[in-house]
């Protein structure tokens, strides 16, 4: 006896004012009687705090109360009874009921450290007291409405960044601090989730040999606990855009597609937020490198220079 | 019995076929009206195959089997794995051989961890691998064969298809990544091109799979019916949504590669399928290009260039302007390379030569993708781009070019741009002198491009000016050879003599006094036997200056070589006669003569060996026949080991015989010591059956000259020839007594007009060969009646009042005149053919095939009837022998009939019988 939950998109991504369509799919060598096939939608935002600036004891509690976004359910089929072999009982459902004013706010789906936006379908066939509820569930992925999106353009604006020994506020290496380098550069700073993130960097003058060059995309999540805000930047992603010591003068595209789940439009709620970041760093070769392979690429160290910018994801149409 | 008395005049009169006079030439060209006809018997006639009508028959299958041909490509994506990448794959492997051993930085850990434990279920130690890169990264270097190596990358190459097959097409994936990621470590140069040629099959592979797999999303629903059939040119919105959607998760993950060059080589495989996506995949490789730039490696950096050039001939269209780019940033590499400090020893010298060499193919396989099919006017924009050219019009300027990259851009260059630009690249050449190619070599290139088609004199004339001049501040032997070469062709096709000389006198002075190697060898050769092929005559290319000092340079097989070409040359007149020629050139075939490692090979066509020969049978010294003959002996001397030059010499001498005999009486002395020197050099010739034949041919020259004695000496010894053929019994072919019986039937014609020798008997010949012919045991019947049949005519002929011909028109006296009327004479050649017809009559019934036996009974017959009277003892014979072929043969066998019919006029009546008159 199985059961099975199929959504008909392959890719799961709807949006919530399209109905959640799919099929139930039951394989049994014996028939089935029930009081029931329920199928409940269930969308909430999950904060978690863990690390970052909170403290020990908020550590401690661990898991603020979830935000629900959504919860419905809909009997698909009334009690009766199922028929052996493999059974299809197809269903649609709203997410958001059209014509009326809904007031819920639908957060795209979110995988994040702390904070996670998730939406998830379940079935269950009730099957009275003797026997166990068969049930099923599986996660979709909601997008914003088209027509709720801002018209495009995304700004198309650049940042321009340069890095050089004066700008970094963390300790060098003495050949660096004295040698000094220069590493210029743009990059867009607000970005729709389908394109990648774009831009140049050139690499004008290094004393000593450049080791890697990679951008890292962090996300900043903050949580309202209390008064205070818990805020904790981890790493996404990292992409190389140079390995090893490339020629001076040479401009090297930033071209970063951005993960799915992983990223959503940045938000500004009020008992949360997730913004994003960009780092570039630059990795100067050192010996230093080698006795410390394991440390976390986002931590300054001497034979690093780095340069952060904010990023704004949007979604665009 | 009575020899039947014969008229040959009267015979060859009444026998002889009407001449009638011919129209046509029998050999000259068919008539048109005839060959219209063969034409369309052929075009009625397809089963008739004929390999170059063929495509004219069947263009139009043949073009519909393209197309096939065609679609199946497309569909399968772009297998563009043409025959040229193969080759070129195949070429850098065999370049670059590997040693056996390879040590494997950390980086490789999926080559050693897998060469391990590959018995632990594979897909969760790889993922355990993925998840922690670094777990496994281990200190210190680790050292596998290279087989090892190899045999691990094919491992791989089949786990990842078996996952995709299994459908776990995320391990196959995983698996991609690793492989491109050992293109990272580039810490044993030479075996980067056979890594690189490996993976890049992983690599294409992949991009294939996912192509398949994108095209049947595309094509086809969930549950495989067919939604639509995809042209070859389709556009990114006739993909439906979902393929799309398959199509773009490819690509985020493989964008979600942190490391650079993996990253880049996925997309690559993967480069077709943006078509998915986008109408202008053309865009991504310009991305791609430009990423390219932040790998620092330059071999890596290179290579995956290289990648990018083969990849992107798949998509339908795209421009040059990458590739171009992409030179030019490989350039910029090389230049790194070139300039960077000497740190340390001249060990890091030799490792950035190698690098440079290296990534010489890198260099070449773009550039030939650059000028594939480029026109007129981009080959202006691209030596534009790569800083050649000021303008459109102005293609070279006087702007320097790394001299790798200049040398491979002149290789690819279409001709009319050489040929119109040549004195600018010349003088690029001279700008770009590092040590990334050797100038020498550019300069060289040019001259063979040139020499590709015609230019104008002015451009020629200037070039050459200018490449004699650069080179004439050059001391090396080598460089100028090697550069020279190329020229020589221009130089004789344009008549420029001043050149030629100079250019030889600068090959003289520079191989002064030094040893010669085995490169400056070869380039030598290649320059005089260009000189031999341009030359029509001999005797200029011998009176052009320094070319003999430069012949006495040389050595060894090249040496010969140029030789041979000399003689082949020489030979090509049918006579030479000038005597400082024939001293040279006997010079010449003595140098050949004496590399031994040359004249040692031992195949049937031995070239020199023939060559000499031919060289002395073409010598003439006119009417200086002492001088000629006082040759041949010199000749003998010098080329002792040569079988096949005995033979000419002593063709030779015996027409110099002949032409002394012509020429007056007075030469009989000189003919005498010709005739000796055939008959001392004769004994050395080794094969016996030409032994026989010189034999008999100087017996004649002999005979003809009046030296009776001498004649009848040379006859004695080709019989003695004959019996000490018994000596190597078994290793005889058919072929040798077939070319014996012949030459005995050569030596009985001969003795028709030997004189008779009364004391030993005028039989005295023809009993050898009939007592040689008893007492061999490998002498077929069937040979053994020929034999008899020949001696039995030879007798009666021998018999004749007047002979059928005579030695040097009658001034030997032929037997006729000897024993005219004798009886005794008569008497003995009657008992001898008595015996030889008893000999004969027994040998046929010894032949055991049947249809043989009939047929040399026939053959018998005829003899016998022309010989003799047909007297009743005559008959008896005949009327046996026709038995015995009418028992052996079918009565409808045209033979027995005609000599039935034959005989029918002699033979008396009763003796035929009835059952055959029919």
């Amino acid at each position: 006896m199985s059961i099975e939950l199929k959504l008909s998109r392959a890719s799961r991504i709807y949006h919530p004012s399209e109905p959640l369509e799919g099929k139930i799919i039951v394989k049994s060598s014996s028939s089935i009687s029930h009081y029931g096939v329920r199928l409940t939608v269930n969308g909430s935002v999950n904060l978690q705090i863990r690390g970052g600036s909170a403290g020990i004891i908020e550590s401690l509690y661990g898991v603020v109360k979830p935000i629900s976004i959504l919860n419905k359910s809909t009997e698909v089929r009334p009690s009766g009874k199922i028929g052996s072999g493999t059974t299809e009982i197809p269903f649609s459902m709203y997410l958001r009921q059209p014509g009326k004013d809904n007031l819920e706010r639908f957060f795209e789906t979110f995988h994040g450290a702390n904070i996670s936006a998730q939406y998830l379908v379940t079935v269950d066939i009730i099957r009275g007291y003797l026997h166990k509820t068969l049930s099923a569930t599986v996660e979709f992925i909601v997008e914003s409405d088209k027509a709720d999106l801002l018209e495009r353009p995304v700004s198309p604006e650049m940042v321009i960044f340069y890095i050089t020994q004066d700008t970094q506020r963390h300790p060098l290496l003495l050949e660096l601090k004295s040698g000094g380098f220069r590493v210029t550069g743009k990059m867009s700073t607000q970005c729709s989730l389908s394109d990648p993130i774009t831009g140049e960097l050139t690499v004008e003058a290094s004393a000593v040999p450049i080791y890697s060059i990679d951008i890292h995309l962090l996300r900043v999540e903050s949580i309202l606990l209390g008064e205070k805000i818990v805020t904790e930047t981890s790493l996404i992603q990292s992409t190389q855009i140079a390995d090893g010591d490339v020629c001076h003068n040479m401009t090297l595209p930033i071209y970063i597609i951005l993960p799915r789940l992983l990223t959503c439009p940045t938000i500004l709620a009020g008992p949360f937020s997730i913004e994003f970041k960009v780092s570039v760093v630059i990795s100067f070769q050192s010996q230093l490198y080698k006795l410390h392979p394991k440390s976390d690429p986002t931590t300054p160290t001497l034979w690093t220079a780095m340069e952060s910018l904010p990023l704004e994801l949007v979604r665009t149409r | 019995m009575e020899f039947r008395p014969r008229n040959y005049i009267a015979e060859r009169q009444s026998h002889a076929l009407p001449r009638l006079r011919a129209q046509n030439h029998p050999l000259s060209a068919p008539s048109s009206p005839l060959l219209s006809q063969v034409d369309v018997v052929d075009h009625g006639n397809n089963d008739f195959f004929d390999p170059l009508r063929r495509s004219d028959n069947n263009a139009t299958v043949s073009k519909d089997d393209f197309q096939d041909h065609e679609n199946t490509s497309s569909e399968t994506s772009t297998q563009l794995p043409t025959k040229e990448w193969m080759s070129f794959k195949r070429f850098l492997m065999q370049r670059f051989p590997v040693s056996k051993m390879v040590s494997i930085s950390s980086i490789s850990n999926v080559i050693v961890k897998g060469a391990k434990a590959y018995d632990k279920s594979s897909t969760s130690m790889h993922l355990e691998e993925l998840e922690d890169p670094e777990k496994y990264a281990e200190e210190g270097v680790k050292v596998i064969t290279r087989q090892e190596y190899v045999s691990r990358l094919h491992e791989l190459k089949d786990e990842i298809n078996r996952s995709w097959r299994a459908n776990d097409r995320v391990t196959s994936l995983k698996l991609s990544i690793k492989v491109a990621r050992l293109l990272m470590d580039t810490s044993i140069l030479q075996f980067y091109p056979t890594l690189f040629v490996l993976a890049m099959d992983i690599m294409d592979m992949l991009g294939d799979m996912v192509w398949e797999r994108i095209i049947w999303k595309a094509e086809f629903a969930e549950d495989g019916t067919r939604l639509c059939s995809l042209p070859d040119n389709f556009q990114a919105s006739d993909i439906c949504s979902d393929a799309k959607e398959t199509c773009n998760n490819w690509f985020c993950k493989i964008g979600s590669i942190r490391e650079l060059l993996p990253r880049i080589y996925l997309e690559l495989a993967l480069l077709p399928c943006w078509r998915f996506l986008v109408d202008k995949p053309e865009d991504c490789v310009q991305r791609l290009v430009m990423m390219t730039r932040g790998l620092a490696d330059p071999l890596a950096s290179a290579y995956c260039r290289l990648y990018m050039a083969h990849c992107a001939q798949k998509l339908p269209s795209h421009d040059i302007g990458y590739l171009v780019k992409c030179v030019n940033d490989i350039k910029i590499l090389v230049m790194r390379i070139i300039s960077a400090k000497e740190t340390t020893q001249g060990n890091i010298t030799n490792n950035r030569r190698l690098l440079v060499t290296l990534m010489e193919p890198t260099i070449e396989y773009i550039m030939k993708c650059i000028f594939k099919d480029a026109s007129q006017r981009q080959v202006g924009n691209v030596l534009v781009e790569l800083g050649l050219g000021m303008n459109q019009v102005e293609l070279f300027g006087s702007f320097s070019c790394l001299s790798i990259v200049l040398h491979h851009l002149l290789k690819e260059l279409p001709a009319e741009v050489v040929t119109s630009s040549a004195v600018e690249i010349l003088h690029t050449i001279e700008c770009s002198n590092d040590y990334s190619f050797d100038q020498c070599l550019n300069y060289r290139l040019v001259g063979f491009r040139l020499s590709e088609r015609k230019s104008r004199r002015d451009i020629v004339h200037a070039v050459v000016d200018k490449v004699t001049q650069v080179m004439s501040e050059r001391n090396s032997l080598d460089e100028y050879l090697k550069v020279v070469d190329a020229y020589v062709d221009i130089v004789l096709q344009n008549q420029m003599d001043n050149h030629l000389n100079t250019i030889l006198g600068g090959i003289s002075k520079r191989a002064y006094n030094k040893v010669v190697t085995e490169d400056e060898l070869a380039s030598l050769q290649s320059i005089l036997v260009k000189l031999l092929t341009h030359f029509k005559v001999l005797e200029d290319v011998f009176a052009l200056n320094y070319f003999l000092e430069i012949l006495d340079i040389m050595y060894g097989s090249s040496r010969s070589i140029v030789n041979m070409h000399i003689l082949n040359m020489a030979t090509r007149n049918s006579s030479i006669s000038d005597p400082t020629s024939i001293q040279l050139l006997f010079e010449i075939s003595q140098a050949l003569h004496d590399d031994g490692d040359f004249l040692n090979t031992k195949d049937d066509d031995n070239q020199p060996a023939r060559l000499i020969s031919r060289f002395v049978h073409v010598v003439d010294y006119g009417t200086e026949m002492e001088r000629h003959l006082a040759f041949l002996v010199e000749c003998r001397g010098a080329f002792s080991s040569l079988n096949e030059l005995k033979e000419t010499l002593v063709h030779s001498s015996n027409c110099l015989a002949i032409k002394a005999l012509k020429d007056a009486k007075k030469h009989l002395s000189f003919v005498k010591s010709c005739i000796a020197f055939s008959e001392v050099t004769l004994p050395s010739i080794s094969a016996w059956v030409k032994q026989l034949y010189l034999y008999l041919e100087t017996a004649e020259v002999a005979l003809l000259c009046g030296l009776v004695s001498h004649s009848d000496g040379l006859i004695d010894s080709a019989i003695n020839c004959l019996l000490s053929l018994d000596l190597m019994d078994g290793s005889r072919t058919s072929i040798d007594i077939e070319g014996i019986l012949s030459a005995i039937q050569k030596l009985c014609s001969h003795l028709v007009m030997v004189p008779g020798n009364s004391e030993q008997g005028v039989t005295y010949f023809p009993n050898n060969i009939l007592s040689f012919v008893n007492s061999r045991s490998w002498m077929t019947p069937r040979m053994r009646t020929r034999v008899f049949c020949t001696i039995l005519t030879l007798t009666a002929t021998l018999s004749q009042n007047k002979l059928p011909y005579h030695a040097d028109h009658g001034e030997i006296p032929g037997n006729d005149l000897l024993f005219f009327g004798d009886s005794s004479y008569l008497r003995e050649l009657v008992s001898f053919a008595e015996y030889v017809l008893q000999n004969l009559v027994d040998t046929i019934q010894q032949e055991p095939s049947q249809g043989a036996r009939g047929s040399m009974a026939l053959e018998a017959c005829n003899c016998i009837a022309s010989s003799f009277m047909l007297s009743n003892e005559i008959s008896q014979v005949c009327f046996k022998l026709i038995e015995t072929a009418r028992l052996c043969l079918s009565t409808s066998d045209k033979y027995l009939q005609s000599t039935i019919t034959r005989l029918d006029i002699n033979l008396p009546k009763p003796m035929v019988s009835p059952s055959i008159t029919v």
